[in-house]
Formats: structure tokens, sequence, C-alpha cells
């Protein structure tokens, strides 16, 4: 049964079938083939069980936030504001572009819209100034990455929904991790930028003056930041709650700074709808999955194959993590997870292994997918913002950032509580 | 008859860009009721209760009819790494066979949807809950997304497999192509 489920997921993705219905043809396939009683008779209760949920319309409110925000008027003024913080370093603007990024994470809970916004400011800035546009076009696109894993976070969400782990829980220990790899990626450019000053550009160095000045343009969304995370730690809110004041709050920093139109706001509304399509089937097609498998006895199946492998738990969790990096080559992020998580986790979790911690394992797993060719589409988006050169030269310049993940990876398994001390103050 | 299609298309795209608009509607009303709700909690009154029964009807619903737009924005995620390597034929091809299987599974959930609404029709269910909502309301709304998106996804297919067959790359790629736009 795993063996057809590994297959058909597979050929039924090189057939390039959308990754939701994929996943309800592999459930119906189970139904035919493995299940002693009929499953598919309830798809209409699982289909409106799944949605019915009052968890998963944080998503596209999340969505929504970001479509709100995520501007490049927004963006902007943060770049700049962050440039006279953070470009001193050796590398100089590259360190900007991870801040932004790693600033719009902390509102936005998509990968891909936070590369698309500072890829859109920060070009032109590297043409203008004559960046080496390898390791600057890479920082875009690993910065990017982050929007997945510091709160907000759309796939922890997902992941917390599938796996019934706590969502709260989920947040919190995807901050530090998120936060830690942010300050690796700088560290990492920095030590490049020294060995070979031409990778990068001169720093940029700025008087206290200019910071202060340049510190209210990060305020508001430092401000959002806080009020999300903040509401959720302290037991205020519940994550739909935290994301419905995020909008609220969203909405006003757009009015105050001139950022919304009714154009804008309409604009908004649909691309968080059409996201919330984009996502939702793919998660109703892995719930409906995930039910087939269990009912047709996956946990037996799965306890076969371990015995049979005979793996040590950290050897199978070395199998795992190679799976993942060898599948994130072909297959985007939220897919990716979508479609493993209904037989891996139950495997980790049968190991003796913590699924919040693993959550975030796989999130830094499925940001490598992000960045790594020949399907990486934050590599895609920085490609698409830039005006000329060629693709080879992002897929470049993010080999170290996919690197600094690995090591992130080991440094997780080595100290589980970088991700799970801040959820055990809770 | 090409003419006709083309019509019959952007008709589709014009409602489902109507509906995408309301259903952003509905979840900007469902984070005021939230907001609402709140503060009436902060101020120890009344709350209005509920809040989260009628954020989940909203999030089906809203799921259900934002299938339709985001197949007429050629949004669901597909893995086009084999296919973008294909010659003009093959790519057509593979479109053809994503969006018959897309339409085949509309259409069988579309089925499979009814008879959660008939069932609560017939029984009178209401929800377990203060509000005790008759299940019916929010569920015939869902349904009907389900079922609209069966209806779009089968147009489109039919589209499809006719601008296939006549050659005609531009009107397939914008029917059923995969999508570039992230």
């Amino acid at each position: 049964m795993i063996a057809y489920v590994g297959f058909g997921l597979l050929a039924c993705l090189a057939l390039s079938i959308p990754v939701g219905i994929t996943l309800f043809l592999l459930a119906f396939g189970i139904d035919a083939f493995f299940s002693p009683f009929p499953l598919m008779r309830a798809l209409g209760s699982i289909i409106w069980s799944s949605s019915n949920s009052a968890t998963l319309i944080a998503i596209p409110f999340f969505v929504l936030l970001g479509e709100i925000l995520v501007r490049p008027g927004v963006a902007e003024r943060t770049y700049a504001a962050l440039d006279r913080w953070v470009s001193w370093m050796p590398g100089g603007l590259i360190h900007a572009n991870i801040g932004t990024a790693t600033l719009f994470s902390a509102t936005s809970g998509s990968s891909v819209a936070t590369a698309a916004t500072v890829a859109t400011v920060a070009m032109p800035q590297a043409e203008q100034l004559n960046y080496n546009p390898r390791l600057f076009s890479g920082a875009i696109a690993a910065g990017g990455t982050l929007g997945i894993m510091i709160p907000p976070s759309i796939n922890l969400i997902v992941y917390g929904f599938l796996t019934e782990s706590s969502i709260p829980q989920l947040f919190l220990a995807g901050l530090v991790p998120g936060l830690m790899l942010a300050a690796l990626f700088m560290a990492a450019t920095a030590v490049l930028c020294t060995i070979n000053p031409k990778l990068g550009g001169p720093s940029r160095p700025a008087s206290w003056a200019e910071r202060l000045v340049g510190l209210k343009d990060l305020i508001p969304i430092l401000f959002l930041f806080g009020a999300i995370v903040g509401s959720i730690y302290l037991g205020w809110a519940t994550p739909t709650e935290a994301a419905a004041v995020g909008v609220a709050i969203a909405l006003l920093i757009a009015t105050l700074t001139g950022g919304l139109s009714i154009r804008v706001l309409i604009d908004s509304l649909r691309g968080a709808v059409r996201v919330t399509a984009m996502i939702m089937l793919v998660v109703i097609g892995a719930y409906v999955l995930n039910f087939a498998l269990s009912s047709a006895g996956l946990g037996r199946a799965l306890q076969d194959l371990m015995a049979s492998l005979g793996l040590t738990p950290l050897m199978t969790l070395f199998v795992i993590i190679l799976l993942y990096i060898i599948l994130g080559f072909f297959i985007e992020t939220l897919s990716l997870m979508v479609a493993t998580i209904p037989i891996i986790v139950p495997i980790v979790v049968g190991l003796g292994y913590d699924p919040i911690w693993f959550g975030i394992l796989m999130i830094i797993l499925v940001e490598m997918a992000l960045i790594t060719p020949p399907v990486g589409l934050n590599l895609f988006v920085v490609q698409g913002a830039r005006r000329s050169g060629s693709f080879s030269d992002v897929m470049v310049g993010a080999v170290p950032y996919a690197l600094v993940m690995l090591v992130m990876v080991g440094l997780l398994i080595l100290f589980p509580q970088i991700a799970l001390f801040l959820p055990s103050t809770l | 008859m090409d003419q006709l299609i083309d019509r019959a298309v952007w008709f589709l795209r014009r409602a489902n860009e109507v509906i995408a608009l309301v259903a952003g509607l509905a979840l900007l009303a469902t984070v005021a009721l939230i907001l609402l709700d709140i503060v009436l909690r902060q101020l120890h009154t009344e709350t209005l209760g509920g809040t989260d029964e009628v954020s989940g009807y909203v999030m089906a619903i809203t799921t259900a009819w934002a299938m339709s737009y985001a197949l007429t924005r050629l949004a669901h995620v597909r893995i086009d790494l084999v296919r973008n390597q294909l010659p003009g034929a093959g790519r057509a091809l593979f479109d053809v066979i994503a969006l018959w299987t897309l339409a085949a599974t509309a259409i069988f959930i579309a089925l499979q949807t009814w008879p959660v609404l008939a069932r609560s029709l017939r029984l009178e269910s209401t929800a377990n809950t203060s509000l005790a909502t008759p299940l019916w309301i929010p569920q015939a709304l869902w349904f009907g997304g389900w079922f609209w998106f069966a209806l779009s996804a089968s147009a489109l297919a039919l589209a499809l497999v006719w601008f296939a067959l006549r050659r005609d790359v531009e009107r397939a790629e914008a029917v059923g192509g995969a999508g570039s736009e992230l």
C-alpha cells in the first residue's frame, strides 16, 4: 500500500495532474484496492467537516493580510530603513535583503509572496550599484523562505491541522529557528564577502541619527508582528482571532501610509480567495487521503515496513531527510508537505520524536525545496523580478544558503530545544 | 463555434471574478464579526456566541466557491516539470489529461456532497450549538460551490479539447495551460 501511494503519487505528479486532484485519486485507489469496505461514501461528509473549520479560516486571513501589506510601497520604506541598520556588515545591501525578507516573513504567511516583494524592491538597487547578481539574488530567494517558518505561517497551520497538533505551539516553535536561520544567513554572507569582497558590495555605514529616523518605518510592521504573536503567546487570542486582528491592523497601516485604494482592496480580496482555493484543494485532498490510509490500515503497514528495514530511529530520520531533499528538487513546498504528512508523520511520531519538533524540521526541509533547482519557486520569483541575467545566477547564489539550511537541520537534531523551548513555556 | 466558446469562457471568467469578490467580502465580514466578538469579550458584556461556528461555515462555503475561480485563473498547483519539456502536442495532451481528471474528480465530489445536504434536509438537522443553525442553509451554499466547480471544470475541459483539436495553442493554453502565475 505504501509503495502504491509512493509510485502513484510520483506518476500522477509527473503527468502534471493537479496536486490536490492527485491526492483524491490516490484515496480513490486505496478505497478500490486496499480497503475491505467502501470508504468513499463518506467523501461528502469528510469534505464538509474538513473545510467547515474555524481554525482553517486563519489561512485566508493571513493571505489577505499579506496581500494588503506586502506591497512595494511599504517594502521600499522598510528596505531603506533596514539598509541603514544592517548594511554596514561585509556584503553591504545583501544584509538588507535578508533583513527585509525576515521582517516581511513575520507578517506574511507565504514565502513566495515575501520573495516576490523583496525582489521587486531590491533588484533595481543591485543593478544601480553594480552588485554581483549571484549572492544578491540568492539572498532574496533564501530570505524569502523564512515566510513559512517565522509565524504566522500558513504551512504550520496546515501541518497542525493535518497532524492534530497545537498551532500556537507550532508558531512559537518556529520563531527561534526562523530568527536563527536569518542570523546564520547574514553570518554566512559576511564570511563569504570577507573572504571574497567581489561577491557582495561595499559596506554601507550609516549614522545612528539616520537609523533612528528609519525606525519609524519599521515600527508599524514590528507592531503588527507583536500583536499577532504576542496575543497568541499570552493566550488572549486563538490563531484565527489573531489573524483577524492582523487583517484590521494591516488595513489601518495601509490606510495611514496611503497604500489603500478600492482597487488594492478588491485585488487583495480576489488574491486571498484564489490562494485559499489553491491551498484548500491540496489540504482537503490530503485530508481525504489521510482518512483512506488510516481506514485501510496504514499503521499496520508502516509497522511492517519499519520492522523489515530494521533501521535505528536516527537512521530512519536521516533517510526521511534525504527523501525530502530529493523530492524537494522537484515538488514545491506546500504540496510536498501535504502529500507526505499522511505517511511520514506517523512514522516519525512512532519512532518517539516530537510532532511539533518534526514540524519545524520539515519546514526547514521544504524551505530548501523552495531554493533548489530545477523546481524552486523562490528562484523563479527572483529571476522573474530581474530584467537581465541568466537563471543560473540565482541558482548558484542560493547554494550557500541551502547549505546553511542543512547546518540548521543538524543543529535542530542535536539541540531539539531550539524549537521546543519556547512552546514549553506556554 | 470558436466565437461561441470564446464567449462562454469569457462569461465563466467574469462570473468567477464576481464570485471571488463576494467570497472575499464574506471573509472581510467574518473579520469584522470576530473583532466585534473580541471587543465584547473584553468589555465583559455578553459575547455574540457562535462566532466560531459562523467562521467555519464561511470557510467551507468560501472554499467551495473559490475552487472554480482558482481554476479559471489556472492557479491549482501542477508540477509542470515534465510537461514543459515536451513539444506542443505533448503539452496539449498533458493539459487535456490534467483538466479531464480534474473535471471527473470535481463531478464525483459534487455528487458526493449532495447526500450530505439531502440528509440535513430530510432530517431537518440542526447544529449541536447554541445557534442551532439549520444545517441545510450553510450546506446548500457549500454544495452550490462544489456543483459550480464541477460545471465550470466540465465546460473548460470541453473547450480545451476543442481548441486542442483545432491546434489553437494560444486559446488552449489560456483555458487549460499550466499557470505561470505563482
